[in-house]
């Protein structure tokens, strides 16, 4: 989908802003729990297993093609990168007994057993997609409630762990990169209003810091007294709308302060190409500045996709992966700075 | 542990909420604590308000000692409320804020009824509806019915009851409840 910018012709100069450059990816979670089972926080080893055992049996029954593995079957540094990914969280390899992960072949779904809910579906997609990502994860769920005795009822529908996902237990988030309304100082208004119309903003990216890199998820605060369309058009809708409003932030930096925002990228380039040492939330900070430039154009060879590729690679088990080795924390910093400044050495500011 | 009106951020600080004529106290973060206190305010009728400055301190004070109270007498037996079936009880729950079982759903009713409307300003479900899932809601529904009219010696009421039950099949336990 393209933007269709509301601006004179000086800021049409400027690379035409698509909506992927700004949302990045989605995704929409379905939680669910089986009727005569304690929920995972509650329930014995034995009962996880047995929860385990039960979920993949029906995946089998079903045909539904997915693959369900124990999380301890994996490694540390494949689990780390698919946290990193986030295709699983942290509150899965917390309590690994009983806990799984299912992948659909060929299809953007990935699902894990034994989280907080005995089941999480996640369908994913790309920019503001949420529709293909509903579909995704619908699919199996219908698949799945054919063999599975799910906890529902009619009053609170799908019963979950935690109150907060009852109803639809459906959590649609869109992965969004805000630092052009974060540049302009009106990132906080942005977050207020959304938070008004019920959709919960939270930064992702660093460990601990509120946003690293500026890159946010938007997601539906009610998942009951709502239908599942109706939750996934609106989160679309309403993050079209701040994809919306970043564009046009980043046309008016364009327009009102090139200078400040050349100066922006330069240095991050200049860091990145020569740093030693680079954190990965530092690193974050200045691959940020580097995916704005590059959705603006502002660099010679280098694409939104290089950025977001790096964005995951430069992480702690993505890199010790690429290395096939285990780092200290000061050693990943020394390869974190040469691996990036290798990947950038080529790249040149425009003009 | 969480704060358990928006179950986001560590509660730091305690509310009470009056839901059908009962006091709850939740366990809440600041923000939904303010909230609820805004909330709050416009509603009490004040006995003496006699006009602009009548706004007195006095009855209000009143009020909340009233309140206060009244949860210290009733929080004692609160604590005693279980689940039947994972035996989890509510200080429990409410610590961990995360629920034992399915069924804690009904256990803590009263709890939930109040803390799932502030969380999704709705409290009646319209989506998907899994058929085997509601087929045995149903069937549980019929089998709550037929053990409470068999208890009751209502038997006429019960052979309804197991007729419907066959009707829906599946289930072989209907059988046999009629046996005295
Ligand atoms: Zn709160
Ligand atoms: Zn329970």
């Amino acid at each position: 989908m393209r933007m269709t910018p509301d601006v004179d012709a000086s800021a049409r100069r400027t690379k035409t802003v698509s909506a992927g450059d700004i949302a990045m990816s989605c995704r929409v979670r379905l939680a669910r729990n089986l009727s005569d089972e304690r929920f995972p926080d509650w329930a014995t080893e034995c009962d996880r297993e047995r929860v385990f055992a039960k979920v993949r049996a029906a995946l089998e029954t079903e045909k539904t093609g997915a693959t369900l593995e124990p999380v301890a079957s994996f490694d540390a540094q494949h689990l780390e990168m698919l946290r990193e990914a986030h295709l699983i969280s942290k509150d899965l390899l917390e309590h690994a007994a009983g806990g799984g992960i299912a992948r659909l072949e060929k299809s953007q779904v990935c699902m894990m057993v034994n989280e907080e809910d005995h089941l999480r579906i996640q369908g994913f997609s790309f920019g503001l997609d949420m529709q293909t990502a509903w579909q995704r994860a619908d699919q199996l769920d219908t698949l799945l409630e054919r063999q599975l005795n799910y906890a529902w009822s009619p009053r609170f529908g799908y019963l979950t762990a935690c109150p907060s996902n009852v109803g639809t237990g459906l959590r649609a988030s869109a992965m969004v990169h805000l630092l052009g309304l974060r540049l302009l100082g009106e990132l906080e208004a942005v977050v207020r209003g959304l938070e008004r119309m019920r959709l919960l903003v939270r930064g992702i990216g660093g460990e601990g810091s509120e946003a690293a890199g500026q890159i946010y998820q938007i997601s539906n605060m009610d998942a009951l007294g709502v239908s599942e369309e109706t939750i996934v058009q609106r989160v679309a809708r309403i993050s079209g709308e701040v994809v919306r409003q970043e564009h046009n932030a980043r046309v008016r930096l364009v327009q009102e302060m090139p200078l400040v925002l050349m100066d922006c990228l330069a240095r991050s380039l200049s860091v990145l190409q020569n740093a030693r040492l680079l954190s990965t939330v530092e690193a974050l900070e200045f691959l940020s500045a580097m995916r704005l430039g590059a959705a603006l154009g502002f660099f010679t060879r280098l694409k939104v996709f290089d950025i977001d590729k790096l964005i995951l690679l430069m992480q702690p088990g993505h890199m010790q992966q690429g290395m096939k080795t285990s780092l200290m924390s000061e050693e990943r910093d020394e390869v974190r700075a040469g691996f990036l400044s290798r990947k950038l050495a080529h790249v040149k500011l425009k003009g | 542990m969480k704060c358990e009106m928006c179950h986001q951020v560590e509660a730091e600080t305690v509310v009470h909420k009056t839901i059908e004529g009962e006091i709850l106290e939740l366990f809440v973060c600041q923000e939904c604590a303010r909230r609820e206190s805004r909330r709050d305010v416009p509603h009490p009728p004040l006995p003496h308000d006699n006009g602009e400055d009548g706004v007195s301190a006095v009855p209000l004070m009143g009020m909340i000692l009233d309140a206060a109270f009244e949860i210290v007498g009733k929080s004692i037996n609160r604590e005693e409320t279980a689940c039947p079936v994972c035996g989890i009880s509510r200080g429990e729950y409410r610590k961990r804020s995360r629920l034992g079982c399915p069924a804690c759903y009904e256990a803590f009713s009263k709890d939930l009824e109040a803390a799932i409307s502030d969380l999704h300003r709705a409290t009646q479900h319209t989506g998907k509806t899994p058929e085997k899932a509601k087929a045995a809601w149903q069937r549980q529904q019929l089998l709550n019915a037929l053990d409470d009219a068999v208890k009751g010696q209502r038997y006429e009421e019960a052979i309804i009851l197991r007729d419907q039950l066959g009707k829906l099949g599946g289930d072989e336990s209907a059988k046999g409840r009629l046996a005295p």
